[in-house]
């Protein structure tokens, strides 16, 4: 049985990729407190550390061919088992989706439009997510090479517009930082914005084919972390120490355009980059979300839990924190932690086991 | 189809909801209900010890006429309004007391910090212009020689509002390189680093047969958000030079011939600054390389000669590294390190740095500059000789 009809192509996968971990953008900010000039070599090496786990989920794809993660989770690990690791998959996906709706709704409520009801922000910002999310992943897929596009537009071009304002001796020193300090930031990287790209597990089933799905995704995630290294680098390289201050850097930096006192104030810009990109990535967080719960609820569609989704996730994201300032620690210490084993640990283990149990074996091609 | 119906009138219903939460009209203030800033001045109240902030507030209906005709109080484009609070904020928002609006800051350009204020140390007062929403980053800052609410009242004839045109005098700084511009985010990197010290024009009122005009006699220095000194117009440029800040700007040398003077036009100017440490010692190499033009010249001698020439690069070289070395040794003396010397050596030397980070107060004086001083005249700008006799005519 499966949920969903939609097929997508590798070079969508791609295209996939990249926008979802450009969506990620505003969150390169959590490590700048902790690796301050150093963070664009924790992006580099957070990318090259999820490479194998990336392989690892390509590799489960093309093993699994046409499966979603719970019907993996069933056959590696069994009825019983595989429905529990799907149940902390589904926690997962739904926290943190809540949390990227919340970073919206801050986004919003802090540089935007701080005059409009918090929660309202929120609800259209789901409603606009779960409109995309019920035309199906095709849809998704068909305009995800345009999201990736203007986000790259707007990357480039405020770094060409701040290029006069840039002190590459902000990076300097090199290596001063304690090891701990780049560790903890590494896994913060490795965490959320490359880890989150677990939510592909539910996506790279309906790959049209599979062969090539770890070349895709891995060229994606390179398209996606050069766009967040090009943030950060341009953060520090225009912000030097201050730029740790800041509730945004990226929105900072930009504020500091100032081209002739004629173009200022291009606020805007990130504005529109961020608010796209992040509807993209919630889009489809959103999307793995509802067609893992009605897998595991052995539903025909997911179309009907669509708008329960929607409503629980907004309230979830109004009151899970008190505070932005709970959010910002919260997010870089728990929840980094509930999500580790889920991208270091199971994904490889997956693997492991069905490689030892030789599945799918009979079972390829089947449905569970 | 009954369903389908509902589900239409539902996103209908929607969008029409969509439309008045979503236009931005929530937080829409008209333009007439808009008190617009364009300066603010924070001083010390002088009864309460409170903060006394000065707001720069464009009258909308003055601000259309010719600046020529606002000279009588009540024809003034702008309205200068004060309150007393116990932070910046509180005294904000206490103005609405006298206009009725809130104030409106994102088109403020410039923030005068009085001497008492700058004296007691910016710290505890930048806060607010970093952290309020609608106040930009570019924001100039400046420290007025007596108080910020008398600077914000001076102005010339040619300019409607003293705020622009105290922006201008500063954003204008290339022309002579005598000061230079710093705005809310350069001060506030220099306020995170304790070791370097930060610097921002001041600002003062001369008294012009009546009128009174604003005028920027140099820079303050602050260390540690406190100001503790001044560097006057030749000091900053000295400071300039080592930072790679010099625009333009005018250098007169005595004429080879010594009858007269030869005036320099700076076209333009790079230099670098390398710090090194041998045996301990600290040594900065600082190189400048400065193209000139021959600008004016007060003697009948012909200075577009390559011998001339010479004499005249020789000497505009000696007055750059004199500059420097003014600005070293006034800043020496206040132990401020204008230079970022401090975060040169923590980028190249960071292990050598660990040590010298606590005593950097008494190490900064000891430091060597090493100077290399290259210019070159590049042109004579439209004369090619002096209008004066030729030698055999004499």
């Amino acid at each position: 049985m499966s949920i969903e009809k939609g097929r997508i192509s590798g070079s969508q996968l791609l295209f996939m990729f990249a926008g979802f971990v450009q969506g990620s953008a505003l969150l390169v900010d959590f490590t700048i407190g902790i690796t301050e000039q150093q963070s664009w070599m924790v992006i580099l090496a957070g990318l090259v550390m999820m490479v194998p786990f990336i392989l690892s989920y390509a590799a489960l794809a093309k093993r699994f061919h046409g499966k979603n993660l719970v019907q993996i989770n069933d056959m590696v690990y069994g009825r019983f088992l595989g429905k529990v690791l799907s149940l902390y998959y589904i926690f997962f996906l739904s926290m943190t989706l809540s949390f990227n709706i919340l970073d919206v709704g801050e986004l919003y409520k802090n540089f935007l439009m701080p005059d409009t009801p918090f929660i309202f922000l929120l609800a259209v910002f789901a409603a606009a997510c779960a409109y995309a999310v019920a035309k199906g992943i095709e849809v998704l897929a068909r305009v995800s090479h345009l999201f990736v596009i203007t986000g790259i537009f707007v990357i480039v071009s405020t770094f060409i517009l701040l290029i006069d304002q840039m002190d590459f001796s902000n990076f300097l020193p090199l290596f001063e930082l304690p090891l701990i300090r780049i560790i903890q930031g590494i896994h913060i990287l490795s965490a959320i914005p490359y880890g989150e790209t677990l939510v592909f597990f539910m996506i790279m089933g309906r790959l049209n084919n599979t062969e090539r799905a770890a070349g895709y995704a891995l060229g994606g995630l390179l398209i996606g972390a050069m766009n967040l290294l090009a943030v950060s680098v341009r953060n520090t390289a225009v912000l030097g120490r201050t730029q740790s201050i800041w509730t945004s850097a990226s929105f900072q930096s930009i504020r500091l355009i100032d081209i002739g006192t004629v173009l200022t104030r291009m606020d805007f810009l990130i504005g529109i980059a961020q608010t796209i990109l992040i509807f993209f990535k919630c889009s489809l967080f959103f999307y793995a979300l509802a067609t893992a719960l009605s897998q595991l609820f052995g539903l025909k569609s997911y179309l009907p839990l669509i708008l329960p989704l929607a409503g629980i996730e907004v309230i979830l994201a109004a009151t899970v924190f008190q505070s932005p300032v709970d959010h910002a620690v919260i997010t870089q210490n728990a929840g980094i932690i509930y999500s580790s084993p889920l991208i270091y640990v199971f994904s490889p283990l997956t693997l492991l086991i069905a490689k030892i149990r030789s599945l799918p074996g009979h079972e390829r091609g089947g449905g569970t | 189809m009954r369903k389908k119906k509902g589900v239409t009138i539902a996103v209908i219903v929607l969008c029409v909801f969509m439309v008045f939460a979503l236009s931005g009209c929530l937080g829409g203030r008209e333009i007439n209900d808009l008190e617009i800033v364009i300066g603010i001045g924070v001083d010390k109240d002088e009864k309460t010890g409170n903060v006394l902030v000065t707001a720069q507030i464009v009258r909308k209906q003055a601000a259309g006429s010719s600046p020529g005709s606002d000279g009588g109080g009540d024809e003034k484009a702008f309205w200068n309004v004060s309150s007393v609070g116990g932070s910046i904020f509180e005294a904000m928002r206490q103005m609405t007391h006298k206009t009725g609006n809130r104030l409106f800051v994102s088109h403020n350009q410039v923030v005068i910090f009085g001497n008492d204020v700058a004296a007691e140390g910016l710290q505890s007062y930048i806060d607010f212009f970093l952290r309020a929403r609608e106040m930009r980053p570019t924001v100039l800052i400046l420290v007025a020689e007596g108080r910020a609410s008398d600077v914000m009242d001076a102005k010339p004839d040619t300019e409607k509002f003293p705020a622009m045109n105290i922006a201008k005098l500063v954003k204008t700084y290339g022309y002579t390189s005598h000061l230079y511009k710093v705005n809310m985010k350069d001060f506030s990197e220099c306020l995170m680093c304790s070791e370097k010290a930060s610097f921002a024009p001041l600002i003062t009122v001369s008294d012009n047969e009546g009128s009174k005009d604003v005028f920027v006699p140099g820079m303050a220095v602050f260390k540690n958000g406190k100001m503790v000194g001044k560097l006057g117009h030749g000091e900053v440029r000295g400071v300039l030079w080592v930072l790679g800040k010099v625009k333009s700007g005018v250098i007169t040398v005595p004429s080879p011939d010594g009858g007269g003077k030869a005036i320099l036009e700076i076209i333009e100017a790079k230099s670098k600054a390398i710090p090194e440490i041998i045996d301990g010692k600290i040594i900065i190499h600082v190189m400048v390389e400065v193209e000139l033009s021959l600008s004016e010249q007060t003697t009948a001698e012909n200075l577009a000669t390559v011998p001339a020439f010479g004499k005249i690069q020789d000497a505009s070289e000696e007055v750059v590294r004199k500059e420097i070395m003014a600005a070293f040794k006034k800043t020496s003396e206040l132990k401020a390190d204008i230079f970022g010397f401090s975060e040169m050596l923590y980028k190249k030397y960071s292990k050598e740095w660990k040590s010298m980070k606590d005593n950097w107060d008494d190490i900064y004086p000891t430091i060597e500059l090493d100077i290399d001083v290259a210019s070159r005249v590049v042109t004579t700008n439209l004369l090619r000789n002096p209008a004066s006799p030729k030698e055999g005519e004499k």
